[in-house]
């Protein structure tokens, strides 16, 4: 199949969310994350995906934290992109947030 | 009874969950106006007219020279189409409509702010951005005949425009996703041995103006990393005049092309005639750490298909307004939206953006204003569309006669949407099944000849014979409801010629699986191995399931590892599973479950029993695991990818290879020492695994 969209939509939707991190070591965390998405199959994504949505949740909630409301806007809205992205390409459930991901919760610890 | 119900449980209906669907007729309407409406067609592209047949698709084009062998089988399997054929992609895309239609539109560009212009760019415009391009990528960047350039551009004119220039000259252009990082550009720049780069400052996407010029940097460096250094990087500005990029531009090797392009107003390249067999572009697939594979196509083969698959299965009229609502940094793109409908005269419409900016309402619009007839889109984006605007398309005043769906397989109940709403019930869907290395469809059904059904690609396209093949090479026979790999008998004009620099690769990969003979020249003892599962209906319409790596196969029955964990984590307690194989001197393969409960739950026999029990509901008794093990945690990568080849290998007794990668090789130990006594203590004792099982499983989850 021609899923090659599917990584690159993923990769792009990282670079924003790359763009956005506040922190070093957040945008250091996406840019690995997303390099791993560049090279992973179409086909396995769907636990990448999972990590970004948590790694999108950090984003907004260093944002929040440090009281930068426009900032908090935008993550809140690429964190939507990439949520809706995720669910409509099926690699995410419905409702699915990063809530719901608590083994990648562990993998940041 | 159980087992008799068991065997009741096709391969297609575990693997997808759908049943089988009833069939949809095209409208007379589309009928009676359709290029392909003539059934005689499935005879001349019969196998007994086979390769011959494709001659009817090369005669769509002008040849500077014709060939005096269509099929050149000599050498398996690098197949050379169109052998001693001369002809220019670019002069079949742009020059030769000028006698007709010099002041129609071959391109319209919609940029992403709403209140920006569309710009409709006329063939003789083409034609004189293409050579002036051609002038300054041949006299200024100094690229000749067979050198490669690397594009990193979003969806701008300017693209389409490099990517004709470039075939102008006979250059292979190589264009990555304008999405993608600047690293993953600067790998692929050093495969491809680019010393050009092709870049743009900005564009948009969600109303921002994205920095993009920022990633050619990042893409210089790392070519240079690898060795390959960068001479030039050329930068289109989305704004004239204005640069939209913070990164500052290098003196001497980054160079404004709206610039440079004053001194090559109204110049004229003469184009070159090419070889059939001379590549016209490398398209690189993603999935793997390893060197990026090139995917490379031929000049002539590769338009001849998608010009035919362009007029016969897109339907596509010069008069038509066509929309395919893709990137062109992807091989969709490149087939069909430039050289596929450019090739036929026609009026390819591009948008910069995202489909729901600024309102999911936006494609309609678009749609509406434009009088777009044809619409070809992924299923990915329908879904989206569907979700947030489900009855968008009631409110604009389009009319499609034709979509197509491309990408992955579409589920009955959003093609019916796609069908009903987006369609409006008067259009015919075209569900296509094909890959980058393919060039053009595969899988399809002829829109006025063959009726749809939704969740089926249909039949192989004409002068394509697929065949579905079990792991031993028999043929798994329409109808039987048994699943197997998909693979294509014979060779086809659009096939990659080879993976660009790796030879080898590209035998390994796509024929070394199925070769009967790996001396024999007869094109009939290379089946190219599409690495996709696939189920054959009786009336001869394919149903895709998915990648061949992640399927284990129980008694015959192939279940996706992503279906078993998807319903292993709709128990509540789940947190994350993944599913392995484990020998089994019953089934042949049976599934082993390795879960991990959310912090605070305990684990328990009764957690164990709901993660099988979501099984079997979601997909089969077949399905039910051997064993569901509570682990406390997954041996992962510092990604965080769970390395399913290590538990697969603990399941079965066998090596778990290489640790060294793993964020927490501490936990094999652990989850070994628990899951084998509990196996031991339950009677499963170790046995030898023969080699060929040995290799299943250390191969096991290499889609990870």
């Amino acid at each position: 199949m021609t899923q090659q969209y599917l990584v690159g939509e993923l990769s792009l939707i990282l670079g924003e969310l790359q763009a956005a991190a506040m922190s070093a070591a957040a945008v250091r965390d996406v840019a690995r994350l997303r390099h791993e998405a560049e090279t992973t199959p179409p086909a396995a994504l769907g636990p990448v995906v999972g990590r970004a949505v948590e790694l999108g949740d950090r984003v907004c909630r260093d944002a929040l934290t440090q009281g930068e409301s426009a900032a908090f806007i935008r993550d809140t809205a690429i964190y939507a992109e990439l949520c809706e992205f995720g669910v409509c390409a099926g690699l995410l459930e419905e409702g699915q947030t990063s809530s719901d991901l608590g083994p990648a919760k562990k993998l940041k610890a | 009874m159980a087992a008799e119900q068991e065997t009741e449980v096709s391969e297609a209906q575990i693997a997808v969950h759908w049943r089988e669907e009833g069939y949809y007729q095209p409208p007379a309407t589309f009928i009676a106006q359709a290029n392909a409406a003539d059934p005689a067609l499935f005879e001349r592209f019969s196998e007994p007219h086979f390769p011959e047949c494709f001659k009817e698709y090369a005669d769509l084009l002008a040849w500077d020279a014709y060939w005096h062998t269509t099929l050149d089988t000599s050498n398996p399997p690098f197949w050379k189409w169109f052998v001693g054929g001369r002809l220019n992609a670019s002069y079949n895309c742009v020059d030769r409509h000028l006698a007709t239609s010099p002041n129609k539109a071959a391109l319209i560009w919609v940029p992403e702010p709403e209140d920006e212009d569309s710009n409709a760019i006329t063939y003789q415009e083409l034609y004189r951005r293409v050579n002036e391009f051609a002038a300054l990528m041949r006299d200024f960047a100094g690229v000749k005949t067979g050198d490669r350039v690397t594009f990193h551009l979003p969806m701008v004119p300017e693209l389409p425009v490099s990517m004709l220039a470039c075939a102008r000259l006979g250059v292979v252009h190589s264009e990555v996703f304008g999405g993608f990082s600047g690293t993953a550009c600067g790998e692929r720049i050093a495969d491809s041995g680019s010393h050009i780069l092709v870049t743009m400052d900005g564009y948009y996407r969600n109303g921002e103006l994205i920095d993009h010029k920022a990633k050619a940097d990042e893409a210089v460096a790392k070519a240079r990393a690898l060795g390959l250094e960068v001479a030039k990087v050329l930068v289109w500005r989305r704004h004239r005049g204005q640069y939209a990029s913070k990164s500052p531009m290098v003196p001497g090797r980054d160079f404004f092309v709206d610039e440079v392009l004053a001194d090559y107003r109204g110049r004229v390249v003469e184009p070159v005639s090419m070889p059939a067999e001379a590549p016209l572009f490398l398209m690189y697939t993603s999935g793997t750490t390893a060197r990026p594979k090139g995917c490379q196509h031929s000049t002539g083969g590769y338009l001849a298909y998608v010009a035919g698959t362009s007029k016969y299965y897109q339907d596509i009229h010069p008069e038509d307004t066509y929309w395919c609502f893709a990137d062109i940094g992807w091989i969709t793109g490149h087939s069909y939206i430039v050289y596929g409908p450019l090739s036929l005269g026609t009026t390819s419409v591009m948008y910069e953006g995202v489909p729901t900016y600024p309102d999911p309402g936006r494609p309609w619009r678009i749609a509406e204003r434009l009088g777009v007839t044809i619409f070809h889109t992924a299923p990915t984006t329908i879904r989206m569309l569907r979700k947030l605007g489900p009855d968008e398309p009631k409110k604009y005043n389009y009319r499609f006669k034709h979509m197509t769906t491309v990408g992955e397989p579409i589920e009955p109940d959003v093609w019916r949407w796609y069908h009903a709403v987006v369609g409006k019930g008067n259009a015919v869907i075209v569900d296509t099944w094909w890959q980058t290395e393919n060039g053009g469809f595969l899988g399809s059904t002829l829109p006025a000849l063959q009726p749809m059904k939704p969740g089926s690609c249909g039949p192989g396209v004409l002068g394509i014979y697929p065949v579905i093949y079990d792991e031993k090479g028999n043929v798994v026979e329409a109808g039987s409801g048994r699943a197997g790999n998909i693979c294509i008998r014979n060779p086809w004009p659009g096939i990659f010629q080879t993976v660009w620099g790796q030879p080898e690769r590209f035998v390994q990969i796509y024929y070394a699986k199925y070769c009967r003979d790996k001396n024999s020249k007869d094109w009939r003892d290379w089946p190219y191995f599409a690495g996709d599962g696939a189920v054959q209906a009786a009336d001869g319409y394919f149903r895709i399931l998915g990648r061949v790596d992640d399927v284990i196969n129980v008694a015959g029955h192939r279940l996706g590892t992503k279906e078993l964990e998807s319903a292993s984590i709709t128990v509540e307690e789940i947190a994350e599973a993944a599913a392995v194989p484990v020998m089994d001197e019953l089934r042949g393969r049976a599934v082993e479950m390795y879960v991990s409960v959310k912090p605070g739950v305990v684990s328990s026999p009764h957690i164990e029993q709901k993660v099988a029990k979501a099984i079997e509901t979601a997909i089969g008794k077949i399905a039910r695991p051997k064993n569901v093990w509570i682990v406390p945690d997954m041996p992962k990568t510092r990604s965080g990818k769970i390395m399913r080849r290590v538990i697969a290998g603990i399941s079965n007794f066998s090596d778990v290879g290489d640790t060294t990668t793993l964020a927490n090789p501490e936990v094999v130990e652990v989850i070994r020492r628990q899951v084998q006594a509990q196996k031991v203590a339950r009677g499963e004792l170790p046995r030898q695994l023969s080699p060929q099982e040995l290799e299943e499983i250390k191969a096991f989850g290499r889609a990870e």
